[in-house]
């Protein structure tokens, strides 16, 4: 059988081992002795490692030695060693797109039972992949240059290192946040263990410094419409919400918020968890970055009633003579271009009230660990006291780990950060109100440097650790010294007694969960989620900031629940990655393209309509379509749509699904 | 002197085959999802009069301490309200391993002596598998008279007055094709 192309096949077969992967589930050397009995066959061996240099030689060493011009290796899966073994084939001399690789450990050894139809599949998919290769062709792969500037998504403590360091290094960056201030989940806590340094004290530099930056476009009350492009070459959509106050004229000066008319604060504010109060014009914070006021529509009179005597307008006009707030403002949608993207979305927590037996919402001496965070928080709403929403403070505190973690009724997973903050906020209710503090926990999990030794300290603090899951807390007593408490039901499984603890104060632990959003993200940007619902990585530990889609990185909780040195350390990782792919000014595609034949196209224009990256324009002087090959990403939706079979798609070839289907089939 | 019994355990004092015969039976497979958290306990309304809590039991069975669960309480103070089934992180059965763990008492006569319940269960059972119906009369004569006969001398005059009432009535009643009820009783998880 000549190849279209007019060269007679002469295919090497490799199949690999991979240790006892492939070798312990499939019959190796059988496999091998049927692919020798395939047409234009000329050479199949077997190896333990194809993907190690002495099995890449096995395949440079027949090309030059047997003249052999197609490849075909049955390994694993090719998002691993495709392009170990095309490279292998190019430096034996030959088109790297000569080779084709049979999938026999992800489709086969690690999905079957039976050793014998495991090894019949085998046969069935090199045979495949031999029919597959001979009709492959010699193809050229493009070359399109990278758009130096990067996307971040998210100012928590990922994206703004991320951000600082890409900037640093002379790149231009976007950095997009969806709240008013930039500084995430870190900004809101008191203390960050286990070195108990002040969570703002090592934040807020950076966050200046990001608002400082030259090369940080910072863009704050913004969220990513839509994205279009690929690796080297996004564009992205970005929606500007009105905050209805200038931001390059406001200074932050506050005194638009003290002249609301609003004279003390009624609105629950979003930063202090609910338990502080804001007006309807806020900063949120006194550390927010940029420190610009917002008004929130929902609850300004002016929005409401369009009756407001707009003090804060008129105090910013003639007090301060800025004129800042603008009643009128409208989103704005910009369009920006970069060359690759971070995403750091970070995580929420989890809503304790679908937990009805923890009484959270029900009784107003149960908080959550994120609440209590406000609570110790010197800038919080009770300056740093400790009190209870009646202003007594507690002489007793329980503290129930894992609230919606390791819990199949809510979430399954460890959310990994909830024991060492269960600790640290044991440390710090113990150092500021003395009280009695009871932490019950499944397992105590501190693994991480200086982790242990914090445990150890609390265990020299007094608190009371009870190793066992909290059924239910009630107000439900039985005894004079309940009166008037909280009581928690817990077994101390180390005791093996169901105890009962009358607390004032209960502090619930909540996981972290994926951002209830996070589907819609994943759409726009074209990444993966785990089942749970985090962003998915290429790989969980050789590519733990890569995503299945080139060019878009993911950083911080967004991919799984961390704590803050992880995020930090992902997100250098990220930015990195980013730094690798923009200095290198230029990418490889996949030449997966699709091309028009000419002489076939009745210019029928329905591949242009249905294209979903505008790749195919109309040539009306020839009336034929065309393709422009630095557009098209392979889809294949011009070549199923194309009514004349005008359209091909390369490596996807009418001609080479076929045999390979054939392949498939020969196999009984 | 009083002895002093050793607490430690040896391999050879485990029944390893225990938890395999346990896991066996339909419903109680999730065995091994329990992580001992101890929610089963902290939400079983009985387990303050229990001599090991529901936690204790599923470690126990899980290792093969044989004896000591099958001849425990806690089988039989279970009121199988499911609220541990309810609360349970990981879903396990812990109801169904209850009944499981009940059954295996019985046939092997590892139950607590001068206590109602089980004797009850097996009075029960006993009139129920013979002739498709409870008998009220004889299943309450049954337990007093193996587990506290003063108690049914003392329980005469208002077994009296319910039976001069029409209340008690002594006849066993049947249901036709005893037989057939055997063969499904006999047939559930191969056991019974």
């Amino acid at each position: 059988m000549a190849s279209k192309n007019g060269d007679i096949p002469r295919i090497g077969v490799y199949v690999c081992h991979c240790g006892t992967n492939i070798g312990g589930q499939v019959n190796v050397p059988e496999v091998v002795a049927f692919a020798r009995t395939l047409p234009n066959v000329v050479v199949a061996r077997e190896y333990k490692y194809m993907c190690s240099d002495p099995g890449q030689m096995l395949i440079k060493e027949d090309i030059q030695k047997l003249n052999i011009n197609r490849v075909v290796v049955a390994s694993c899966s090719p998002h691993l060693h495709e392009h170990t073994f095309r490279k292998a084939t190019l430096e034996g001399g030959r088109n790297p797109f000569l080779f084709h690789m049979a999938n026999i450990r992800e489709h086969v050894s690690w999905v079957t039972q039976d050793p014998e139809k495991a090894t019949e599949k085998a046969k069935a998919i090199v045979e495949a992949a031999v029919y597959r290769i001979q009709f492959h062709e010699p193809l050229e792969s493009k070359h399109v240059p990278v758009h130096p500037d990067v996307l971040i998504v998210g100012g928590g403590i990922a994206g703004i290192t991320a951000a600082l360091t890409l900037a640093d290094a002379g790149k231009t960056v976007y950095l997009i946040e969806r709240e008013s201030s930039i500084g995430g989940h870190m900004a809101k806590f008191d203390k960050t263990f286990p070195t108990l340094d002040c969570a703002s004290c090592i934040l807020t530099p950076k966050m200046t410094t990001v608002k400082d930056h030259p090369n940080i476009h910072l863009m704050t009350y913004a969220e990513v419409l839509e994205v279009d492009g690929y690796v080297g070459n996004f564009r992205v959509k970005v929606k500007k919400k009105p905050r209805y106050v200038i931001e390059d004229r406001c200074i932050g000066c506050y005194v638009c918020i003290e002249h609301c008319v609003y004279k003390t604060p009624k609105h629950p504010s979003e930063f202090d968890e609910g338990i502080g109060l804001r007006k309807p014009i806020y900063i949120p914070f006194p550390q927010a970055v940029p420190l610009v006021a917002v008004i929130d529509p929902e609850t300004c009179i002016e929005f409401k009633s369009g009756r407001c005597p707009k003090k804060c307008q008129k105090a910013c006009r003639e007090i301060v003579g800025r004129d800042a707030i603008d009643f009128t403002q409208k989103e704005e949608i910009l369009e920006i271009q970069v060359g690759a993207v971070i995403i750091a979305t970070g995580f929420q927590i989890f809503d304790p009230s679908r937990i009805p037996e923890y009484g959270y919402g029900r009784y107003p001496n149960v908080y959550t660990s994120l609440e209590v965070e406000r609570l110790v928080n010197a800038s919080g709403p009770t300056g740093g006291a400790i009190v209870l929403r009646d202003g007594r403070k507690p002489q007793s505190v329980a503290i129930i780990h894992c609230v919606g973690s390791r819990d199949r009724n809510y979430n399954p997973w460890c959310s990994r950060v909830c024991c060492m903050y269960s600790l640290k906020l044991a440390h710090l209710v113990r150092e500021r109100t003395g009280a009695e503090v009871y932490n019950c926990y499944i397992d105590m999990r501190t693994p991480g440097k200086g982790y242990e030794e914090f445990y150890e300290k609390l265990l020299h603090e007094g608190v009371h650790f009870i190793r066992g899951k909290v059924a239910e807390v009630t107000d439900w007593t039985i005894n004079p010294e309940e009166a008037g408490k909280l009581v928690i039901r817990v077994e101390d499984s180390l005791i093996g007694v169901v105890r009962r603890i009358p607390v004032d104060m209960v502090i619930l632990s909540v996981g972290l969960e994926p951002r209830s959003d996070a589907e819609e993200l994943r759409r726009l940007f074209h990444i993966s989620c785990s089942a749970e619902g985090w962003f998915l990585e290429r790989h969980p530990k050789l590519a733990p900031v890569s995503t299945y889609t080139d060019g878009v990185y993911i950083a911080g909780a967004c991919q799984g629940p961390k704590d803050i040195p992880d995020a930090v350390a992902q997100a250098g990782a990220a930015a990195g990655e980013v730094l690798s792919l923009v200095d290198r000014g230029v990418i490889e595609l996949e030449p997966n393209i699709a091309v028009i034949d000419a002489r076939r196209c009745s210019g029928c224009h329905v591949c242009i309509a249905l294209c979903p990256f505008s790749a195919i324009a109309f040539h009306a002087e020839e009336n034929v379509a065309r393709i422009n090959e630095a557009l098209c990403k392979g889809c294949g939706v011009c070549v199923g749509a194309c009514p004349s079979r005008a359209i091909s798609q390369q490596l996807f070839k009418d001609e080479q699904i076929l045999a390979e289907i054939e392949g498939l089939l020969m196999v009984d | 002197m009083i002895p002093i019994p050793r607490t430690i355990k040896y391999e050879s004092d485990l029944d390893h085959a225990f938890r395999e015969k346990i896991m066996a039976t339909q419903g109680c497979e999730n065995i091994w999802s329990c992580i001992q958290c101890g929610l089963c306990s902290a939400a079983c309304p009985i387990s303050i009069y229990m001599d090991y809590t529901p936690r204790k039991i599923i470690a126990m069975t899980r290792e093969g301490f044989r004896e000591e669960v099958l001849s425990s309480r806690t089988l039989w103070l279970c009121a199988s309200c499911y609220a541990c089934e309810a609360y349970c992180p990981q879903n396990v059965n812990i109801t169904e391993i209850m009944y499981a763990l009940k059954r295996h008492a019985i046939e092997e006569k590892k139950y607590p002596r001068n206590f109602p319940i089980p004797e009850l269960a097996k009075s029960f059972f006993t009139y129920v598998k013979a002739h498709g119906r409870n008998a009220e009369f004889w299943v309450v004569f049954r337990v007093w008279r193996k587990v506290a006969l003063l108690r049914l001398v003392k329980m005469f005059p208002l077994g009296w007055r319910l039976l001069i009432r029409r209340r008690l009535p002594l006849r066993r009643e049947r249901i036709r094709h005893t037989r057939q009820l055997k063969t499904i009783l006999s047939n559930l998880n191969g056991e019974v």
